[in-house]
């Protein structure tokens, strides 16, 4: 199998338009207009800048409290974690699970992968790349779904508005919390994973 | 000879046709290269689906709860409405744009750009329009919702009746179209636009 790199070709990052690389020194895509690099700018700084400001704001996402239920006469606030295992001893296993895999294991699995993505094509890896590859299209794919439990809260806080028989407030946790992910959405979008195939010298 | 480079791994590949409702898979990391040729029609039919599903989304209650003879309804605007006045502007405004003008825009736009084609037309701006598009998409997560607004009917059933509205149906579909959108191969549009430009 040939890659572009070594024929001389390059395809345009939006519109898929193949061409000469000689045309990516003009700088931008006749079709589309995009502007033309052989792999993304500076893709693993942004990446790493990106991701390690989604680390830390994924501290004050599970240490604030992310929703407030008054239920007369219990009151109770949750962080991410109490609200999966008040689930969970409800009863509501499944609900636990969404929940849980959605807010807690998507966020995790994609700061960890994407750490691995990061430290492997430095150091020009040849380990498992057809798999790390995969891994890079299931982190796009995922990315998005973590914003669950920010829609939940905002929808049980517009409709739970009962008076004194029952209430629900969003916590101060959903900011941060919004931050992670759209931080990772954007660590992943940095990152090139042509750089997986790439030969090092 | 016509060519496709993987965006993944950046193999080069011939572009055989592929026969319809299957796509081109990379030799080397098995990514989805290109579908078949999309017919304009089916595509301008869904992208129509999408925005009836998209007014009825926004127009109807999403949820709507009784309890002790007081009723509350959520829609997608007093959801927004109520994460702003929880002086939570950043919530509010993250759900305005991935809910709401993510989804809007990206249905305008391709309505921009399949209606003239359509009809034998190069669309005004069109390589901008397609950019826009492209960088839009990711942004969009009405899937997303749905999954919430199913999480959220569950919690509440315990704590009074709760009955799912026409708007979460309108979420229902949207969600159902956008994923038959992205199923249509874009270079067709590329092509004829190249095409009318002659």
């Amino acid at each position: 199998m040939m890659r572009g790199a070594e024929l001389g070709l390059v395809a345009c990052t939006t519109c898929e338009l193949v061409m000469k690389a000689g045309n990516a020194a003009v700088g931008t895509c006749p079709r589309c207009g995009e502007p033309l690099r052989p792999r993304k700018r500076n893709a693993n700084a942004r990446a790493w800048a990106f991701l390690i400001a989604a680390a830390a704001l994924y501290i004050p996402a599970n240490a604030l409290p992310i929703m407030e239920t008054e239920q007369f006469p219990t009151y109770r606030t949750d962080t991410i974690m109490s609200g999966v295992a008040f689930l969970w001893t409800e009863g509501s296993w499944s609900l636990a699970a969404v929940v849980f895999t959605a807010s807690v294991l998507v966020p995790m699995l994609k700061l960890g992968a994407l750490g691995l993505l990061l430290v492997t094509s430095r150091k020009g890896s040849t380990w498992r790349q057809r798999g790390r590859t995969q891994l890079y299209r299931v982190l796009e794919a995922v990315g998005h779904w973590s914003m669950l439990d920010v829609f939940v809260v905002a929808l049980l806080s517009a409709v739970v508005q009962l008076g004194r028989f029952a209430r629900v407030e969003p916590g101060l946790a959903v900011i941060p919390f919004a931050g992670v992910v759209v931080l990772t959405m954007l660590a992943s979008a940095s990152f090139d994973p042509r750089t997986i195939w790439d030969p090092h010298d | 000879m016509e060519l496709t480079i993987c965006t993944y791994c950046d193999t080069v590949h011939r572009r055989p046709p592929v026969s319809r409702g299957s796509a081109a898979r990379c030799r080397t990391c098995e990514a989805s290269l290109y579908h078949a040729d999309s017919d304009l029609g089916a595509m301008l039919a869904v992208t129509i689906t999408a925005a009836i599903a998209f007014v009825v989304a926004n127009a109807f209650p999403l949820i709507t709860l009784t309890a002790s003879g007081r009723q509350t309804a959520a829609t997608l605007w007093s959801s927004i409405a109520a994460s702003y006045n929880h002086e939570l502007p950043v919530v509010a405004i993250t759900l305005a744009v991935t809910l709401i003008v993510a989804p809007l825009v990206e249905l305008l736009m391709l309505l921009w750009v399949l209606v003239p084609l359509a009809a034998g037309v190069r669309p005004p701006a069109f390589a901008l329009v397609m950019r826009a598009m492209h960088a839009l998409r990711p942004w969009r997560m009405v899937p997303v919702f749905l999954l919430g607004l199913a999480v959220a009917v569950v919690k509440l059933t315990g704590l009074a009746a709760t009955v799912p509205g026409w708007g979460m149906f309108g979420v229902a579909v949207m969600t159902i179209a956008f994923a038959s959108l992205a199923s249509f191969d874009r270079e067709v549009l590329w092509r004829r636009a190249e095409e009318l430009r002659r």
